[in-house]
Order: C-alpha cells, then sequence, then structure tokens
C-alpha cells in the first residue's frame, strides 16, 4: 500500500489547493468586512458556469474565457456587495451571515431556471492529460491548480504586505472608524475586496471545473471544505487557509486511501475537531488576537 | 367611486359565471401527481422524467384520455432531498382530485415518501430500485423498473458466468440504492461461490476518486461492478480510472449508460458493460420510444425517462380496466396487467407490485449503447 503514497501524496495536494483557492476568497471577506460568507463556494459555481457559456455558447478562446470568467465574477463581486452586504452592513453579524446563506440558495437555483440542470465538462489548460513520473500520473490539470495556488499565495502576500493597498485593505480590517479617520475609503476597501473575493472565488471554479465538472452542486461541495480549512488555519488567517486547505485535502485522500473510503469527508472534520479542541483558534490564531 | 363599484360588480358577476365553468373543467381531466427533482442534485433527471410522462400524456390525450376524460399532471419538486420529497409529496396527497401519483427514480426519496403514501392510500408508481421498497408490506408503491435483485443477478450471472471472471472489485455509493445494490450483487455473488476481492464504499458527491481507484488497482481485479447513484460522480471515477491506468472490465449499475454520464466522461467508459432496465434496441417498444423520444426533445432517450413514460401508460390502462378512478380498483387492475409490452420491457405485475423482472446487459463501443441480451428471471409468485 506504500507504493500507491506518491499518487496520492500529489492528488492530496492538488485537491487541497482548490480548497485552498476557495478558502482565500472567504479569508479575505472576513479580515476586510468581518462577514461570514456563505455563497463563497457559489462564486466558484457561477465562475464556471460563465466560463462554459463563454466557451461553448458564445464560442471565445480558451485563456479569454477563463480570464473573463474571472473578470466578469470580481465585477459580480461589487454587485453582490451592494445587494447582500451593504444594505445590512450596520446590522449584527448574524444578520449579514444569514443574507449569504439566502445568497447561497437564490443563486445556484438561478442558474439552474436559466441554464437547466444538465452538468457540462469542459477542457482543461492542457490538452494533454497529463504526464506519467516514475509511479505517479501527473494530471495536468492539477498541476495547473497547485502552481497558480502558489501563484496566487505569492501575490496576496505582495499585495497586503508591500503595496499602499494592502496597508489600507489590512487598516481597514483592523479598525473602520479609524482607518475612515486617516482617509482611507472605507467603501471602497470594502468592495474592493468583494470584488476581489468574488474572483478568487471564480479562479477556483474555473480551475476546478474540468476535473469536477461544471454542474448546479459544485458550489456547495466546495464551500464546505473551503470553510472547514478556514477554521483549521486559523480564522482569518491568510497562510491558515493555504495550510488548511492543503491539510484537509490530504486527510481526505490519505483516510480515504488507507482507513475508509465511506468515511472520506469525515476526516477533514476530525482534523477540524482535533484543531478546534487543541488550539481553539486555529493553527495561525485569531486576528482578535493579535488585537488585543 | 360608482364606476369602482360597476366595475367590482361586473368582475365579480364574471368570476360568478365563470367559476362553475372552471369546476365542469376540472371534473373533466383524470389529474395525477408526479413528485420530481426540479431542483438539487437530480434536477436533471427530472426534467427527463417530464419528458417522459409528457410523451405518453400527449399520446393518449390525443386519443380521447381515459374513460373520456383527460389526463393531466400536477408537480411537485422533491428538490432531490428525502425532506424535499416528503413535503411535495403531502403538498400532492392534500389535494383530493388527484387520484394516482408517479414518484420518484430515487430509491432513498421513495422511502421517505413510503409513510405518506401507505397514509393516503393511493397508488403510486415509482422508478426507485432498491429490492426492499415492494418488500415492506406498502401495498400501494408500483415499481415501473426492475428491482436491484434483478441488476443484481444480471450483474453476477454475465460477469461471471458469460464472461467468467473471479476477482470481483465492487464500488457503490452509501445511499439506499448503493447500498441496497451492494447487498443484493454481494448475495449473488455467494450464491455463484464469489466472494469480492474488495467492496469499496463512498459517499456521493465526491471531488476525487485517486483512493477508491488506486485500492482497485492495487487489488488487480478481473472485473469491476459499480452501483453509482450520480453521474458526475460516475464522471469523474471513470476519468481518473483511466488515467490511473486501469482498463479492468468494468460492468456497471444502469447509471452507465446514462446519457449525462456518457457525455461527462466520454471516452473513459469506451468498452464498459452496463446492465439497463432500458437499452433503445432491446425491443420494437423500446426502439419505438426511442423514435419518438428523439423526434420531440432531441436527444437520444435513457432510462431516467422510459420508466416515467411506461409509468404514465401503465396509469392509464390500469385506469381503462378498472372503470373508475377508485384507488382499490386501480390497484387492482395494475396488479392485472400482464404481458404490456413498454419501452422497458414487458410488464407482467406480480403481487409485491414489480412490473418487471429483467435487465438488458448493454456495451459502450466508443459512446454507442450497443444491445447484448435480455437476461429474464422468472416472477415471484
Amino acid at each position: 500500500m506504500l507504493a500507491i503514497l506518491p499518487q496520492l501524496l500529489y492528488t492530496g495536494v492538488g485537491i487541497g489547493a482548490v480548497y485552498a483557492i476557495a478558502s482565500l476568497g472567504f479569508v479575505l471577506l472576513i479580515r476586510a468586512a468581518d462577514v461570514v460568507n456563505f455563497a463563497q463556494g457559489q462564486f466558484s459555481m457561477l465562475g464556471a458556469y460563465i466560463m462554459l457559456v463563454l466557451l461553448v455558447g458564445v464560442g471565445v478562446p480558451y485563456w479569454a474565457a477563463f480570464l473573463l470568467a474571472v473578470v466578469l465574477m470580481a465585477g459580480f463581486g461589487v454587485l453582490f456587495a451592494g445587494a447582500v452586504y451593504w444594505p445590512l452592513r450596520h446590522r449584527s453579524q448574524l444578520t449579514v451571515i444569514i443574507s449569504t446563506i439566502g445568497a447561497s440558495i437564490l443563486l445556484p437555483n438561478a442558474v439552474l431556471a436559466i441554464y437547466g440542470p444538465s452538468p457540462a465538462t469542459v477542457p482543461g489548460l492542457f490538452a494533454s492529460q497529463g504526464f506519467r513520473l516514475g509511479s505517479v500520473f501527473v494530471d495536468s490539470q492539477y498541476l495547473s491548480i497547485i502552481v497558480i495556488a502558489i501563484l496566487m499565495v505569492v501575490l496576496q502576500y505582495v499585495v497586503f504586505e508591500k503595496t499602499l493597498l494592502g496597508k489600507k485593505l489590512q487598516a481597514t480590517s483592523q479598525d473602520k472608524e479609524m482607518a475612515a479617520m486617516l482617509g482611507i475609503s472605507v467603501a471602497g476597501m470594502v468592495l474592493f475586496t468583494f470584488a476581489y473575493s468574488a474572483a478568487l472565488g471564480a479562479l477556483a471554479g474555473v480551475l476546478v471545473a474540468p476535473v469536477l465538472f461544471v454542474s448546479v452542486g459544485m458550489g456547495a461541495t466546495l464551500a464546505l471544505k473551503a470553510f472547514a480549512a478556514n477554521i483549521i488555519g486559523g480564522y482569518g488567517s491568510i497562510p491558515g487557509a493555504i495550510l488548511g486547505g492543503l491539510i484537509i485535502g490530504l486527510a481526505e485522500t490519505l483516510g480515504a486511501a488507507y482507513i475508509s473510503t465511506p468515511y472520506k469527508d469525515a476526516f477533514g472534520f476530525v482534523i477540524l475537531l482535533i484543531v478546534l479542541l487543541a488550539r481553539p483558534r486555529g493553527l495561525f490564531g485569531e486576528l482578535i488576537a493579535e488585537k488585543a | 367611486m360608482t364606476g369602482i363599484n360597476r366595475r367590482a360588480m361586473l368582475l365579480g358577476t364574471a368570476a360568478a359565471l365563470a367559476a362553475p365553468a372552471i369546476i365542469a373543467r376540472a371534473a373533466e381531466t383524470i389529474r395525477i401527481g408526479v413528485v420530481s427533482p426540479e431542483t438539487g442534485a437530480a434536477a436533471e433527471s427530472g426534467q427527463y422524467m417530464r419528458n417522459g410522462i409528457n410523451l405518453a400524456l400527449d399520446a393518449i390525450n390525443e386519443k380521447g384520455g381515459v374513460l373520456g376524460r383527460k389526463l393531466e399532471i400536477v408537480v411537485a419538486d422533491d428538490q432531490t432531498t428525502n425532506p424535499g420529497a416528503v413535503l411535495a409529496f403531502s403538498r400532492l396527497a392534500s389535494d383530493h382530485s388527484i387520484v394516482a401519483f408517479i414518484g420518484s427514480i430515487r430509491s432513498t426519496q421513495v422511502q421517505a415518501m413510503a409513510p405518506g403514501v401507505l397514509k393516503t392510500a393511493k397508488p403510486m408508481m415509482i422508478g426507485g430500485t432498491d429490492p426492499k421498497l415492494t418488500h415492506q408490506g406498502n401495498r400501494w408503491l408500483f415499481r415501473c423498473r426492475p428491482n436491484d435483485t434483478y441488476s443484481a443477478k444480471t450483474i453476477a450471472a454475465y460477469g461471471v458466468q458469460t464472461l467468467g471472471r473471479k476477482k470481483i472489485a465492487m464500488i457503490a455509493s452509501t445511499d439506499a440504492f448503493g447500498t441496497g445494490g451492494r447487498e443484493a450483487l454481494t448475495s449473488e455473488l455467494k450464491a455463484l461461490g464469489i466472494t469480492p476481492a474488495l467492496t469499496l464504499g463512498y459517499a456521493n458527491q465526491q471531488a476525487d476518486f485517486t483512493p477508491e481507484v488506486l485500492q482497485i488497482r492495487s487489488a488487480n481485479p478481473d472485473l469491476i461492478t459499480s452501483y453509482f447513484t450520480y453521474e458526475t460522480d460516475l464522471g469523474v471515477f471513470a476519468k481518473q480510472l483511466r488515467q490511473l491506468g486501469v482498463r479492468t472490465t468494468w460492468l456497471g449499475s444502469p447509471s452507465i449508460v446514462d446519457t449525462a454520464a456518457l457525455e461527462l466522461a466520454g471516452p473513459a467508459l469506451y468498452g464498459t458493460y452496463g446492465v439497463a432496465d432500458y437499452a433503445v434496441n432491446a425491443s420494437p417498444t423500446s426502439k419505438a420510444y426511442a423514435a419518438a423520444y428523439e423526434k420531440r426533445f432531441g436527444k437520444v432517450p435513457d432510462n431516467q425517462s422510459s420508466w416515467a413514460y411506461d409509468a404514465t401508460n401503465v396509469l392509464a390502462i390500469a385506469l381503462a380496466n378498472a372503470k373508475s378512478t377508485a384507488p382499490e380498483a386501480i390497484r387492482t387492475a395494475i396488479l392485472g396487467i400482464q404481458g404490456y409490452k413498454g419501452a422497458e420491457g414487458t410488464y407482467d405485475f406480480d403481487q409485491n407490485g414489480d412490473g418487471l423482472h429483467g435487465y438488458s446487459v448493454v456495451q459502450n463501443q466508443n459512446g454507442k449503447i450497443n444491445f447484448i441480451k435480455y437476461v429474464e428471471f422468472p416472477k415471484p409468485s
């Protein structure tokens, strides 16, 4: 059974990277607007459908469809903020959460009504399905996902830590009133975060679509794992989201292979429970702790 | 003010005049309640199901309907969930003008509705293939697909006796359908003296099947058997199976020849065998059904629509034979249907309410489903 370990590790990291990208979008909204967005997975679903429609329906070239889906979803993120978050921004966090839950029901059903229920396929980034490296089949799509996930983490780090925009975003997330007094446009920062977070969700969606197919239910499959990744890594922590995603991907894959396939989904959540018991703030702590 | 009053009065008069007409029209149609997945994970099959029903319904109504009345369906969405199914059914059950129901193709949802159907005491045609559904004392469930005792019997007979395979791996969903199939197949294989080399369960809606595929590869079986519930799961599994270099013969439950699965998995399913309750070339009736369906909907039909088509026709025949819409009369008439040639096969209802007792074996040859043979089993007495 050890012979299959390299393959399991590869796939585990691949699927973990998908959770990680989806989880990044979650984390950003928590940091910037203190919003737990239950519709985050639906951003992935919408992104995948936009790409599908552009590619198959309109006939746009592959890369253009890929990028357009991400860009259009950034725009959708602003609309989403305006409809789901903005009117309720002065209410309690719970009100906003319920509003996002509402959106997470509305969006897949809207797609269902418009597009119909048939799941569909989109091709991967590369024509080749992959190649063999020793005993490991390197799936080209998982490879793309891993590489793009690394790029996104670097980009995120640079934007947040090295640019003025990033500093403004951080200031807004830490103390909105203080940020406003310093002349930062809080509304602008929050809207930007929604746009960026929706784009990240869409990115996860268009990347995973060739593996998972484009279906109305795909958002829900991703969202729960992305959310768990976020809790494992530390509520609102960016490196935590990445690490949490990878941990869940690996736990599922290894647990299913060596312990039990029916309980595959449970392994990620067992780790979630252990982390909550041992380190209630997650592996990378919680923002509140930094502020205190 | 007077103008408004006069208009209101006119409207009221019009409504009063129209009301008896509406009531009379309603009395003309025979209403059938349909519980189908319009939203949720299986929304796709809901669309196919309605296609099948409408195809049968329009043909029946064109010929003047049944008992001199047109048939009409009332659809309620089960959301592809068990609570959704229960809710949808109770909504239909409270409508007393409905004389019979067409329920779900999904065993777990039929199971959820079963107590309600028993209480309502009106016939429900079902497509779920968990054998238990018609064997737990519920006299109002009538199945228009062969149950999984027969799919398991057919998989075991064809895999072991015809193909001569001995080392068998099995992968099945952990839901009611998959578990029922796994249990039935295990016992049929046991009857042939074979214990599966590997049995794997998976929870529905997986993003990745690498661990399952690698376990199958390590076990090195000479036949893979499967009970997949959702096409997306089947598609992901099929693709990864081929990518990880497994070329073993695969003989699956009907979902393997499902239209959606063929579209999603493409070449990954070439060469696989499936047992199918509906196969285009199984009989002249199934061929005629395929032609009519393709003409109207532009797609080759699969079992998601054919069972519902048959269910509608069986109900219409039963209503005509019963010469009444009384539940008990319809029930007796359904059980009396023998030798009716439907799209799925020849209906010989047994006392449990099972209409069909055999499966076709088919093979996917470069995306085309070719009929190999029909395996019929004796009807239980």
